[in-house]
């Protein structure tokens, strides 16, 4: 059974290369542009790996990593993408506990690499 | 008590054309050793005696009068305060104005040159790091380059795209390009525009800024009842509020100035302003309002003609967003929510509803009577938080004397800053950035 990744990303192009990458790595992509409907849609699909984008509409990225860890149900790998990256973001991400974070722009190579690492662990 | 500096003045004078203390006492009809007592300013001098000095010397007697340095005596004593150094001896200034006016000149000079840079970093760093536009524009191109450059990567290396999604691809990337290019323009178009020596303003709340400091932030046609002027016609006329957003910003001020006036009115506020001595108490029961509410009114006071002390005005909410700002010449107030956090007025927040007086001196030495306090915006139902904000009033403390009847103790002077990035406190503790300018202990 392939493995289940969630993408939080309100840019739907970025969206679609990711989708296209990650597809072709076997795994099952879903998507979810909307901060607020994140937690819903974790619960739904129960992905190994959620990709989250920091600036959101209607909930940041960090809130919802907030709401990833004090939730009940089994913890996925995170991985955090910001367009900003600031050092002051990066630090608060491992504050509150992520397994990766990038910034973008980001090379598919790169990212595709760091998922299969995430996944394997 | 100042000394008079005439009799340095005259001294230098005599010595430049060269004559002896006994030829100019001679010529001025006085004794020597009264001349010595004089140039010495063990004496004073004016009147018939002066005038003799001056006509002896070839020089006009205002060039040799008291008088003229107060201004310039003012400023080297702010200078020599502002000094992280702590070095200047304070107790020459007035020989340094008399032997050397063209230094004493130059240094107020080059200090108040100095001090206006300071207020431009502090509005430049103020704009880099807090712009919305800026860090919005920024995300967006990002997000732009990111889908670019991840879909070229694609359409490059992998062969084997079905046409479909080949197809989808290739629109992504003009979407994305066009979009770019949108997003460059915009930033191009606002570098230009914060450039524009004109208006020198380029986000609304600058633009508010501007409209308020141009009409001296008082507006006669609204404290006129009788005036036809509507608030849509005061933003009409302006033409230097040019963008939408801003002339909103402008139309909720001037609402808010309107419904002020009509609570209270100027004339009866000034006059019962002036008779409780501007105890925003006293007058908030005198015309049945709220503090906030007379800060504000009390911020509009001071204009030509009126005996009101000149005063500032900061209103934040709870993130520190300041969302009236009414600035003072000696008190700068940054726009953006990164100002000094020993003000009473985020303390405020600690202690809601309950006015707070203080003392505060700026590193310049320049000290300010503070009154701070929080209040909820509304009212909250079963199970709501109430949403808080907070005013603080500041009045230059040499104007103590028109307030000080009803004042409460505010004890020793507490130091703050306005913002850290230019806040020459190299110890203190609640520093949250570093300075721009080189720190005091590191120089």
């Amino acid at each position: 059974m392939s493995k289940r990744v969630l993408i939080v990303e309100d840019e739907p192009n970025i969206i679609e290369s990711l989708s296209f990458l990650l597809g072709r790595e076997g795994l099952e992509v879903h998507a979810e542009t909307d901060g607020a409907k994140a937690m819903a849609r974790l619960a739904e699909i129960q992905p190994e790996l959620v990709i989250l984008d920091v600036m959101l509409p209607n909930r940041s990225g960090f809130d919802i990593l907030r709401d990833i860890q004090a939730a009940d149900s089994p913890m996925p790998k995170v991985l955090m993408l910001t367009a900003k990256g600031q050092n002051r973001d990066r630090q608060m991400a491992e504050e509150i506990g992520v397994d990766l974070f990038m910034t973008k722009p980001f090379s598919n190579a790169e990212i595709v690499a760091n998922i299969r690492v995430l996944l394997e662990k | 008590m100042r000394k008079s500096l005439a009799g340095t003045r005259i001294r230098e004078q005599r010595r430049k054309v060269g004559m002896t203390q006994k030829a100019l006492a001679k010529a001025s009809d006085i004794s020597a050793s009264y001349l010595n007592l004089i140039e010495h300013n063990r004496r004073a001098v004016a009147g018939r005696v002066l005038l003799g000095i001056a006509r002896a010397l070839d020089i006009p007697a205002a060039r040799l009068a008291d008088g003229v340095e107060s201004a310039l005596m003012g400023d080297l004593h702010e200078a020599a305060a502002h000094g992280t150094e702590g070095q200047a001896e304070i107790g020459a200034i007035e020989e340094m104005i008399g032997r050397f006016p063209g230094w004493a000149h130059l240094l107020t000079t080059l200090y108040r040159k100095t001090r206006d840079q300071e207020a431009a970093i502090a509005a430049l760093s103020d704009r880099l790091t807090h712009d919305p536009f800026l860090a919005e524009s920024l995300h967006g191109m990002l997000s732009n380059i990111t889908a670019i450059r991840s879909t070229a990567n694609i359409l490059t290396n992998i062969k084997d795209i079905d046409p479909a999604q080949q197809s989808r691809f290739h629109a992504i990337i003009h979407e994305e390009s066009r979009r770019l290019s949108d997003a460059a323009q915009a930033l191009t178009n606002y570098f230009d525009h914060a450039t524009d020596q004109n208006s020198g303003t380029a986000t609304p709340e600058e633009e508010l800024d501007g409209f308020l400091s141009r009409n001296n932030y008082c507006f006669p046609q609204i404290d006129d009842p009788e005036s036809a002027v509507t608030l849509a016609d005061i933003i009409a006329n302006d033409p230097n509020l040019k963008n939408r957003e801003a002339r909103v910003l402008v139309a909720e001020t001037l609402a808010i100035y309107q419904r002020d006036a009509l609570q209270m009115p100027l004339k009866e506020f000034a006059k019962s302003a002036a008779e409780v001595a501007y105890d925003p108490s006293n007058l908030a029961r005198l015309f049945s309002t709220d503090l906030p509410a007379v800060f504000r009114r009390l911020s509009h006071l001071n204009r030509p003609g009126s005996p009101a002390p000149p005063m500032g005005l900061i209103v934040v909410n709870a993130a520190g967003h300041a969302l009236v700002r009414r600035p003072l010449p000696d008190f700068a107030l940054p726009r953006h929510g990164n100002a000094c956090a020993r003000w009473p007025l985020f303390q405020a927040f600690s202690r809601p509803e309950r006015p707070i007086a203080a003392l505060l001196e700026l590193p310049n030495q320049q000290r300010f009577i503070c009154l701070a306090t929080a209040y909820p915006t509304g009212s909250a139902g079963f199970g709501e938080s109430l949403e808080y904000q907070a005013s603080m009033l500041l009045i230059p403390q040499q104007h103590n004397s028109i307030i000080e009847s009803w004042l409460p103790p505010t004890g020793s002077a507490q130091q703050i800053g306005t913002t850290c990035r230019i806040c020459p406190r190299a110890d203190c503790q609640t520093r949250a950035e570093p300075q721009i300018l080189a720190l005091e202990s590191a120089r």
